[in-house]
């Protein structure tokens, strides 16, 4: 399995998003943003969960639907945190903006990922990555859309 | 003793005055002991409305409505008159009733202050607060400060000792609202289940707890409110679906363990994580299954229903069996439930039973109790400062300039 930088992948299961979120992992440097598009259900939690395991996070990663915004600390060379963001009960970006989340958009050494990306769209960084799930003919099929924003970059 | 409560951790805006009387002297066995508890008011404002339309909570909006109403709500609960008028006019405050508009009440305030300053039946009240008790955490940046400051204000101002109190230990002192001396209920197995939270902590004495487990994705309450939503029955979900459960006519002659069968509609959603061996939770996987059912069987109204009662059985089969598994595993001698959820009957009615079951004491809050209350911060903030010794009390005076808000905070 290889990521490059506009990639499409069919998962079978949870457990292959979560490894999938893991690979992603060991391709970044810190200072990306992730934009995660996905419906309830469509395994966002799982793949970020992937994605703090491959960063070597031991602690639990829970839903931040309520606090909006949890910062994990990462202990690596390049990553120093991971900044996981839900914006699903929010209706634009002014709101996150309010929150602070500018001390840590794009910030070196700082990974931010953020579910619901789709309704701060106005937000965000031009350079993003951009991770669209969307469920697949089966089950527990998912069809995993990653598109990095510069096209020359494999990640 | 008077004790001033502060909470705006998430959508509601609380203040509430407690009075605890102590008729014993107080040594660290028997905090609380032959205490007498009047709760002299208690404002809850919810912005619960204002949310709805949003199908949950909005950070800014949140902060905005708590802005608007912490002000009114503080004067609402300090300006009762039951303290002046003794016993019989003691009685809680309803908020909804005495809330006048914010700016309006806002101006009249800054009038009465300007012409006679420290004359208002507020502060005449506030100068005879002894404690200060605020949350500082977890909960919302945005929402947990308008009460912070508030509270570090009014400390500053008035020279009153301030301490700070984690929501999640407001949550289990609801229990001590309805009596403040407990006999012996330690070490006590403590299920937080709300909206944000899913907690599962022993707590061994006052003060001391540890943290056995809580959910690994989505809380209970949250799981509640998607599953409303992907059932269209509207927000906050947990009534929705409680209410909507209720409709479901359980089949006569099912089960005789009395576990309702959805034998119509076949539906058997997973109950996750219930035979693992620690005592975490996972919700995320439920509110899946649910999805999967709406997208593979005809929707109609019998449908939703028995979907609904279905995910109820799965939230509170499982919140039960992992606690009444804690409580075997430590020993404990009662079972305490408390957090929003702690407001849905059914989870009530299986907890007692099966905590009984096993000869256990159970305790549970009034339902207006569970949800955020001033009154449950103000009454672990009594605890906690009947924990403290002379030097550290007298600290809690200079409060005002250390305590900072912490939405990720732990209990320990």
């Amino acid at each position: 399995m290889s990521i490059s930088d506009d990639m499409k992948k069919i998962t079978k299961s949870e457990k292959e998003t979560f490894k999938l979120g893991q690979k992603l992992a060991r391709r970044l440097a810190g200072g990306e943003v992730i934009a995660l598009i996905g419906d309830l259900g469509a395994g966002k939690t799982i793949f970020i969960k992937g994605l703090a395991k491959g960063l070597g996070i031991k602690q639990m990663i829970t839903s931040p639907s309520f606090v909006i915004m949890k910062v994990y600390k990462v202990k690596s060379r390049e990553i120093k945190y991971l900044c996981h963001i839900d914006a699903y009960r929010l209706t634009n970006g002014q709101e996150l903006i309010d929150i602070g989340i500018n001390d840590w958009l794009g910030g070196k050494g700082i990974v931010t990922v953020i579910e619901w990306a789709d309704r701060v769209k106005k937000i965000l960084p031009k350079k993003r990555i951009k991770i669209k799930i969307d469920f697949g003919k089966k089950e527990n099929e998912r069809r995993i859309k990653i598109k990095h924003y510069d096209a020359n970059l494999r990640i | 003793m008077l004790i001033l409560g502060i909470e705006t951790s998430c959508d509601e805006t609380a203040a509430a005055v407690l009075e605890i009387i102590p008729t014993s002297s107080r040594t660290h066995d028997e905090i609380g002991g032959n205490s007498k508890l009047e709760i002299l008011s208690n404002v809850v404002s919810s912005q619960i409305k204002i949310h709805q339309k949003y199908k949950g909570i909005v950070p800014e909006v949140a902060a905005r409505a708590h802005f608007e109403k912490i002000l009114p709500v503080l004067l609402a609960s300090l300006a009762t008159p039951a303290r002046f008028a003794g016993a019989s006019a003691r009685r809680e405050c309803s908020a909804k009733a005495s809330l006048a508009s914010p700016n309006e009440t806002f101006a009249r305030r800054r009038d009465s202050l300007d012409k006679d300053q420290g004359k208002t039946p507020a502060v005449k009240k506030m100068k005879e607060i002894d404690l200060i008790a605020v949350t500082y955490g977890p909960g919302l940046v945005t929402s947990l400060l308008v009460g912070l400051e508030a509270a570090k204000t009014l400390s500053y101002i008035f020279k009153k000792p301030l301490i700070p109190v984690n929501h999640l230990e407001g949550h289990i002192y609801a229990n001590w609202l309805t009596t403040v001396a407990l006999p012996n209920i330690f070490p006590s197995v403590c299920l937080i289940v709300s909206g944000g939270h899913t907690e599962l902590l022993l707590m061994k004495d006052y003060g001391r707890y540890q943290r056995l487990g809580g959910t690994r994705d989505d809380a209970a309450g949250e799981c509640f409110d998607k599953v409303a939503k992907l059932l269209n029955l509207g927000y906050p979900g947990g009534p929705a679906i409680e209410d909507c459960a209720s409709k479901f006519k359980i089949p006569s002659g099912s089960d005789p363990t009395g576990r309702r069968q959805n034998s119509k509609f076949k539906i058997n959603l997973p109950r996750p994580m219930i035979w693992s061996h620690d005592f975490d939770f996972s919700f995320s996987g439920l509110k899946t299954a649910v999805l999967y059912k709406t997208r593979t069987s005809k929707i109609n109204k019998g449908f939703v229903k028995a979907l609904a009662c279905e995910t109820q059985e799965s939230i509170v089969d499982v919140l039960i069996t992992k606690t009444i598994k804690a409580v075997k595993r430590f020993n404990a001698k009662s079972v305490i439930l408390s957090g929003g959820v702690a407001a849905n009957q059914r989870l009530r009615d299986q907890m007692k039973k099966e905590a009984e079951k096993i000869g256990k004491i159970f305790l549970v809050p009034s339902k207006n109790f569970c949800t955020d209350n001033a009154a449950m911060i103000a009454m672990a903030g009594y605890f906690n400062y009947c924990l403290l010794n002379t030097k550290q009390k007298n600290k809690l005076l200079y409060n005002w300039q250390k305590i900072e808000v912490d939405s990720n905070v732990n209990l320990r």
